[in-house]
């Protein structure tokens, strides 16, 4: 992982796409307000400062999350990572942050590293995770208490492990898409999206 | 002083009443000296204890003096003690007096200090009021302060939030400018991109027009073609229809075998009507020899009659000449039906070969008709075909603008792979195309075969075999338009649905075949319901806890389970029993207070009102009006002090001695009284 090395392993790409879901989720968690802004503590990472949350549940559940998703990132059976929102008053789901992720099967037959540099990998982040925090100024305020959930869309002949269960996709109803950047680690190919409730109001 | 009174000795009961009654003034004076903030009251005590010594030292001195005379010889001793202890108290005397004097000095400079202190302390009551005033609303201000400071310091962590809340706009604003920045970059590289694009499209135009002027020398070529067509259509046409019509040969033999037959049959008429004629001819013939031989017959007939005129001249002549008559009528008869069978069935043969010949102009001018027709069908397939290769090459330059509009947008996988769908559409309508324009010279040729056969079949008077190709023609025709519409519906359809598929992937729907959608079984949503689902149970239980308790209450509180129920009705009971005993008590106090009241009046004669607080009025019994009264206030310490009324006033002599000089409160309102009362007893 140091930046060093011009190539980039399938392994190498699972772990910066999962630490980019860390950070990605931690940070919209903390725009949207679904935890206190209190409960965060400053990082800096990827040249920036980053929100990362001290909440030892809410660490536990995504330190949990990412690591499972490391594994299927590196057996590339994942297709979509969702960030559901959900009002805990009407149980509607309000938002919906969609991470489409393409996997590159064939780096799983040959182990040769890809020509990208880490550095132009994390920049591409970088500017995805920026994208996330400007989304803040168009999406609708959440004005009831909410929580969230994490989604992943497998292929189907993956076997659930013991702790997941299946659920269903929690479409909005009645949604306005906006897709935002996307970035490649040259083997996985992550296009991220937010879906949010259509207000009456505009 | 005093220490000499304590030491005198007590010679006779005479001289001892002398000093009881003595005794009575210098003591109080040294009493109230303790109070000592009269100044005047003091001085005239000590003018008063003066005078007194003076008296009793003269008086002592008389005793003594007896006493010397009466004692001298038993007492010298004595005597001259005491001429000493009068030599001495002579000089104390004096000492006193330096000292009283001194001691005056010293008084006039204390009460001249004290005047002084007083209306310092005046000034400073007045001063300390003020300041209080000023204190009070110091400390107002300073409560305003207070708040004022305490609003500050909430607007300043308000203010202190809005900046954070601001830089952290601002961050985000940053993070959007260099998004933004980036945003603009890749939108460069896009253009570069585009642009490269467009380069390649304009190639590509070249390309295709290049290949458009390809095409027109096709056409042109075509053209050409078709004209040599035109020219060497009958070997050409020959060939490529013995090639391509093999399977029609068959069909093609039977109807040259029926058209044989129809060549016999005509052949045959042909040759029918011919032998018609030659008989027809024979029958003239006939008739001729006929009417020859009837001539024969008549002439033979005439020599008969002649014959037999000459032979039966005994028969009248007019007999003979009716007979002449019958049979030149009968004669006339026989030709006439001689003539009327031949000329019936000349008529006959005649209308049966000119019906044959009308039969044969229809046919003909039939014939002509379609060939008008196939011409005519073949014009409209090439300007068909002309127009085919328009729609296709507008078909073409549609794509070309769809890749136009593709190429506009986003650069992604999946408008690639729509644009590769594009392109298959586009290789599958040009492959459609070549279909269509295989299948149209295929018709041409067919067109051509069939010009042939036209004319064959105009040389020989066929037509029949017309019928199917023309069909054939239709069928293709409305085949080509069908499949025409079938690709433009398909093609809308197909863009509909990439278009729905596309919303639907971004709204999160997923292909159930393919994949399954799973969750953590402990994720935040869940557990954060859960509490929420305990919280509303608790909220729901305590809720009709509530009901149930407002619910006994309501019921008049009658006996219920609760510790809270139980609890107030004893609460209750005690909250009426002590307010029951304050107002006993209140009641009994008020008695005995009134009770206490009368019997102070009655005692002292006075009654005592408290106006304000620390205030007394007291109103006399033999009071001359009902308000004259005197007002006395308490002191901070606990002492009283009189203030001045409009009766006070009145008083000034009493209020000298009783409270200035005395200091004696009950003493005074004892002389009040008693001067009232002598008033009111007097009249």
């Amino acid at each position: 992982m140091t930046s060093t090395l011009k190539g980039i392993t399938l392994k190498g790409s699972a772990e910066l796409v999962a630490e980019f879901f860390s950070f990605g989720i931690n940070s919209i968690l903390y725009q949207r307000g679904i935890y206190p802004p209190e409960t965060f503590t400053r990082v800096t990472h990827y040249d920036m400062t980053l929100q990362l949350t001290t909440d030892p549940k809410l660490k536990n559940y995504l330190t949990n999350v990412v690591s499972q998703l490391k594994e299927w990132l590196f057996e590339c059976t994942v297709q979509k990572l969702v960030l559901v929102i959900t009002c805990l008053e009407t149980n509607e789901v309000l938002e919906r942050w969609q991470f489409d992720i393409e996997c590159d099967k064939s780096s799983k037959e040959s182990s040769a590293p890809r020509e990208k540099s880490i550095k132009i990998i994390q920049d591409e982040i970088r500017s995805v995770i920026r994208q996330i925090t400007a989304t803040v100024t168009f999406l609708p305020l959440l004005e009831t208490p909410c929580a969230f959930d994490l989604l992943v869309y497998t292929d189907k002949d993956l076997v659930v492990p013991d702790k997941w269960e299946e659920s269903g996709p929690q479409i909005i109803n009645q949604s306005e898409e906006v897709r935002l950047r996307s970035f490649t680690t040259s083997i996985h190919k992550v296009n991220s999206m937010v879906a949010y409730k259509r207000t009456d109001s505009v | 002083m005093d220490l000499e009174d304590d030491t005198t000795i007590l010679t006779t009961l005479k001289s001892f009443n002398t000093f009881i009654s003595r005794h009575e003034h210098p003591q109080r004076p040294s009493e109230q000296s303790g109070s000592g903030n009269l100044q005047p009251h003091y001085k005239r005590s000590m003018e008063f204890l003066e005078a007194a010594e003076r008296v009793h030292s003269q008086h002592r001195y008389l005793q003594l003096d007896q006493e010397k005379k009466q004692m001298e010889l038993s007492h010298k001793r004595a005597r001259f003690e005491l001429e000493k202890a009068a030599s001495e108290s002579a000089r104390n005397l004096e000492q006193e007096v330096d000292r009283n004097q001194d001691l005056l000095g010293r008084i006039k400079v204390l009460e001249e200090r004290e005047k002084e202190a007083r209306k310092n302390l005046s000034e400073q009551v007045e001063a300390n009021g003020s300041l209080r005033k000023n204190l009070d609303g110091l400390n107002k201000q300073l409560d305003e302060r207070d708040a004022k400071l305490t609003t500050v310091d909430q607007t300043v962590t308000s203010l202190r939030d809005e900046i954070r809340d601001l830089r952290q706009k601002i961050q985000t604003q940053d993070a959007t400018i260099s998004s933004q920045t980036l945003e603009n970059q890749e939108l460069q590289e896009q253009l570069d991109l585009q642009r490269r694009k467009y380069l390649e499209a304009s190639q590509l135009c070249q390309s295709l027009q290049a290949e458009q002027s390809s095409c027109s020398e096709h056409v042109i070529k075509i053209k050409e073609l078709e004209r040599r067509i035109a020219l060497q259509e009958q070997d050409v046409a020959i060939v490529k229809s013995v090639k391509s019509e093999v399977a029609r040969v068959p069909d093609l033999e039977k109807e040259l075998k029926r058209l044989r037959e129809d060549n016999a049959f005509l052949r045959d008429s042909r040759e029918n009507c011919s032998l018609l004629k030659e008989e027809v001819e024979g029958l003239r013939k006939k008739l001729e020899r006929m009417e020859k031989k009837k001539e024969e017959l008549v002439n033979i007939e005439l020599e008969k009659e002649v014959n037999c005129l000459a032979l039966c001249v005994c028969r009248k002549p007019e007999d003979l000449s009716r007979e002449v008559i019958q049979i030149q009528h009968r004669e006339i008869a026989l030709k006439e039906q001689n003539y009327t069978l031949s000329i019936r069935s000349l008529e006959h043969s005649q209308c049966e070969v000119g019906a044959k010949l009308t039969q044969q102009c229809g046919r003909t001018v039939e014939e002509q008709k379609k060939r008008e027709a196939q011409d005519a069908l073949i014009r409209r397939l090439q300007k068909r075909l002309l127009l085919l290769t328009k729609e296709r090459d507008g078909m073409r330059a549609i794509l070309e603008s769809y890749d136009g509009e593709l190429a506009s947008n986003e650069y992604s996988p999946q408008l690639s792979k729509r644009v590769k769908e594009a392109e298959d559409v586009l290789q599958k309508t040009q492959n459609h195309n070549a279909e269509m324009e295989a299948q149209l010279s295929k018709a041409q040729e067919e067109t051509g075969t069939l010009k042939l056969q036209l004319q064959k079949t105009l040389s020989s008077h066929t037509f029949s075999v017309m019928v199917p190709i023309l069909v054939v023609i239709a069928i293709f025709r409305q085949k080509i338009e069908e499949l025409e519409k079938d690709r433009q519906r398909l093609e809308e359809q197909n863009n509909i649905l990439e278009m729905r598929l596309e919303r639907h992937n971004l709204q999160g729907d997923y292909d159930p075949v393919k994949t399954r959608v799973i969750h953590l079984k402990l994720n935040p949503t869940a557990e954060a319901k859960q509490q929420r689902q305990q919280e509303a149970g608790a909220v729901q239980e305590e809720l009709t806890r509530l009901r149930e308790l407002v619910r006994s209450y309501q019921e008049g509180g009658v006996a219920s389970q609760d510790d809270s129920s139980i609890h107030t009705p004893d609460l209750r009971k005690q909250m009426e029993s002590s307010e029951l005993r304050n107002q006993r008590l209140k009641e009994v106090f008020q008695k005995k207070i009134q009770e206490f009241r009368t019997v102070c009046y009655v005692l002292t004669g006075y009654q005592i009102d408290i106006t304000t607080e620390n205030q007394y009025r007291l109103t006399s019994v033999y009071a001359e009006h009902m308000q004259d009264s005197l007002l006395f206030k308490k002191g901070s310490n606990g002492s009283m002090h009189l203030m001045e009324t409009e009766f006070s006033k009145t008083l000034g002599e009493m209020v000298t001695l009783h409270l200035h000089h005395q200091k004696s409160i009950p003493a005074f309102l004892s002389a009040v009284t008693l001067d009232l009362f002598s008033r009111q007893t007097t009249f």
